[in-house]
């Protein structure tokens, strides 16, 4: 308009050369491709800097070192009755065993001539404190072993463990009232003989939390049941009302006022902070209903009321993506409503439903804050029973095991933090690989 | 003059399927259908023609209540089949469509295979009492709607996957597999070469040996073809109603003549 001598028609002029309308839409295209793959840049960057920050400090939480010591089984000391009834061996405490592992350590440091300036006691602080509780059970579920000398691999203390890690030097023991220099020397002299090794760290994943002062025995055993019986309560609760109450919303509520009332509920709901849950939990389940604390079940009911939101908005958008058309011509064949749902929309919906449920899953599977509220911040070391009777049993879960290591102060817990929360990423990362290759299975082509 | 009533005659002597008496419908606040009077006749096809929007296929809708799933619809009125009043409160929709088949003007197969949406309506209603019994309704279900010859080396595929006016022929064979009393059909040449149109139509003729079929269609030719009675609409009213070759040849309403004619529309 502004030149009079150019042509008016959108489609005049020569087709080599771009007139600068097209050059202007090309240039402000080419810069929105720009903008985007910088943010998909930034996004990629952050993310490998969290894993390999989480991967640098986690991954030697797979890896333990262990020491193999011969340990003499004197039946004076463990079973004077000489009845070998586990009852009346329970008697004799750690205090007990203690000293079988010391003389067992200084035994066997004898037959592999390693020498040593260290008292047996300073000596025996490579031995984790917890192998003590090890060797009693094993012995207490083993009794026919009483009377013979066995060889018993032991957890290393956790410093012990931290030097074949890079976290303690000799300059830092110097400094350490927990590790000295010589136990170092004594370590690498073991290791020399081959007795002391660093292997996979099988317990990580079977063993229960241990005390503070003793991170190398920590292990997410509980935390893991937990987690699981937690999810299994969710799927089975939040999959089957949710996707009935976002069919009976969208197929078969009349719109009116109080269906409009509780869509805008439901959608306030998924917004609520999770540990608005963990009071409505607190309140409902375990002061009004009585149900235990820190037991699977109130977690469960607790991410249960969380999830379903999720599950529910999830669910109607994929409803509604379905189109009327294949409602109406089911409908138009005579179907009944339900059967319309049930043999034709539902199935084609059912990729976005597994989808949305996987990750409300994967959401309620990393919650922390409702379930602090409800006790499963508790220090359990019993394994819950098997279900159902097991969802009452005292048990953590993992966020909030991984929040319990990293309220403790010993450095070892940051390993055993960092190794929890690899071990986390990895189930949502097979959650979400369960749900892409859910809805890559159902989808269907149009 | 005496044409006519020759006609009228022939008409006469057939059963009344259909009667619709002042029916109206709205959209919310639009009137979509004006007082509508309309007496279809059994074993007969029905034209209903006029221009885009004017309500052909809500009132179609009515008839199987295919309007009720809409909710912002609102019918009033009375329509009856075989003298039964469809909008009383014991008339169950889902039986009534059972009853009264539709195909609908925009393609719409279920994403299953070709069989499985032939055989859904059979199988629903338990018309089939073994595989071998289906088998046969959907081959002769696929051959009524020119399907079959198309179709029959992949009837496992999904009808998704087939052209649109093959789709159109697999809507006809489902609609037609249920045997429906009424077949209600909302344009379904509207995508079909010449040659799948003079099957479809073949088969609507035929169908008018059983059923009363009420065919929506653009095509004026197609509309004298095939249908025996013509009601043309025009902004939700029925304008004129009446033997098909009056309708094409001596419309009475000014408006009818403009629209056959190609003035509007
Ligand atoms: N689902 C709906 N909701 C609201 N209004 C509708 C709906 N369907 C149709 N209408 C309105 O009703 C009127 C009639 O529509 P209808 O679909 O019956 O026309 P038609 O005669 O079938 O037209 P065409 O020949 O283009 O198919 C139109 O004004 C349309 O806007
Ligand atoms: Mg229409």
């Amino acid at each position: 308009m502004t030149d009079a001598t150019a042509p008016i028609g959108a489609g005049q002029g020569s087709l080599i050369q771009q007139d600068s309308r097209t050059a202007k839409r090309n240039a402000a295209e080419k810069r929105f491709k720009m903008y985007g793959l910088a943010a998909v840049c930034v996004g990629i960057a952050m993310l490998i800097m969290l894993v390999t920050s989480i991967l640098s400090n986690g991954v030697s939480a797979f890896f333990q070192t262990t020491i193999q010591i011969m340990v003499e089984l004197p039946e004076e000391k463990l079973d004077k009755s000489g009845v070998r009834d586990p009852e009346v061996m329970a008697k004799v405490t750690t205090f007990g065993y203690a000293p079988l592992l010391r003389d067992g350590l200084q035994k066997t440091l004898e037959d592999n001539g390693i020498e040593t300036e260290l008292s047996a006691k300073d000596a025996a602080d490579l031995i984790s404190d917890e192998s003590v509780a090890q060797l009693r059970r094993y012995v207490l579920a083993n009794p026919e072993l009483i009377g013979q000398t066995i060889p018993v691999e032991v957890l290393a203390s956790g410093r012990i463990d931290g030097f074949y890690k890079g976290r303690v030097t000799y300059e830092s023991a110097e400094l350490d009232s927990n590790v000295s220099p010589e136990q170092l020397d004594l370590a690498e002299a073991l290791k020399g003989a081959d007795l002391l090794k660093t292997g996979f760290n099988w317990r990580f994943f079977t063993a229960p939390d241990a005390s503070v002062t003793r991170p190398e025995a920590a292990g997410l055993g509980v935390a893991i049941i937990g987690s699981f019986y937690m999810m299994l309560i969710v799927l089975c609760l939040a999959l089957p009302i949710g996707v009935a109450a976002s069919i009976y919303l969208e197929e078969f509520a009349p719109q009116n006022r109080f269906t409009d009332l509780i869509e805008v509920n439901i959608s306030n709901l998924a917004a609520v902070p999770s540990i608005v849950f963990g009071i409505l939990g607190l309140a409902i389940f375990i002061n009004f209903a009585g149900l235990p604390q820190s037991a699977p079940i109130v977690g469960g009911l607790v991410l249960t009321l969380m999830t379903l939101p999720t599950i529910i908005i999830a669910t109607r958008a994929s409803l509604k993506s379905v189109p009327p058309s294949i409602r109406d011509a089911a409908l138009g064949l005579g179907a009944s409503k339900m059967q319309a749902v049930f043999h034709h929309v539902l199935p084609l919906a059912m990729p976005g439903i597994l989808t949305g449920t996987i990750i409300g899953l994967a959401q309620a599977l990393g919650e922390t804050a409702p379930l602090l509220l409800i006790g499963m911040v508790a220090f359990v070391r019993e394994y819950p029973a098997g279900p159902p009777e097991g969802l009452f049993d005292p048990a953590t879960a993992l966020p909030v095991q991984i929040f319990n290591f990293t309220q403790r102060s010993d450095p070892a817990f940051v390993e055993r933090a960092s190794g929890a929360i690899i071990v986390l990423l990895l189930f949502l990362l097979i959650m979400n690989l369960t749900a892409i290759f859910l809805r890559r299975r159902f989808e269907r082509r149009w | 003059m005496n044409d006519m009533r020759l006609t009228e005659r022939a008409v006469g002597t057939q059963t009344t399927k259909i009667t619709a008496r002042a029916v109206q419908v709205f959209y919310g606040d639009n009137h979509a259908i004006k007082d509508v009077d309309v007496d279809i006749a059994d074993k007969t096809v029905t034209a209903f023609i006029g221009p885009s929007g004017c309500g052909k296929s809500t009132f179609l809708r009515c008839i199987n209540r295919m309007n009720d799933t809409i909710s912002v619809a609102r019918v009033e009125g009375d329509i009856l089949i075989d003298g039964e009043d469809i909008y009383d409160k014991r008339v169950d929709p889902v039986q009534l469509r059972a009853k009264v088949g539709m195909v609908f003007q925009k393609p719409n197969p279920f994403p299953k295979s070709i069989y499985d949406n032939v055989a859904y309506g059979p199988r629903i209603h338990g018309l089939a009492r073994d595989k071998a019994d289906l088998d046969e309704i959907v081959e002769r279900s696929l051959r009524r709607a020119a399907l079959w010859d198309e179709a029959k080396d992949r009837l496992g595929e999904p009808g998704t996957g087939l052209s649109g006016g093959q789709q159109q022929r697999l809507c006809i064979a489902r609609a037609v597999a249920t045997s429906p009393e009424v077949l209600l059909m909302d344009e379904p040449c509207s995508a079909l070469d010449p040659i799948a149109t003079a099957q479809v139509e073949e088969l609507i003729d035929e169908l008018r040996q059983n059923y009363s079929v009420v065919i929506v269609t653009h095509s004026m030719q197609q509309a004298a073809r095939v249908s025996q009675r013509t009601a043309f609409f025009h902004l939700g009213n029925l304008v004129e109603y009446g033997e098909t070759g009056k309708i094409f040849t001596s419309p009475e309403d000014p408006r009818t003549e403009s629209y056959i004619s190609g003035r509007i529309g």
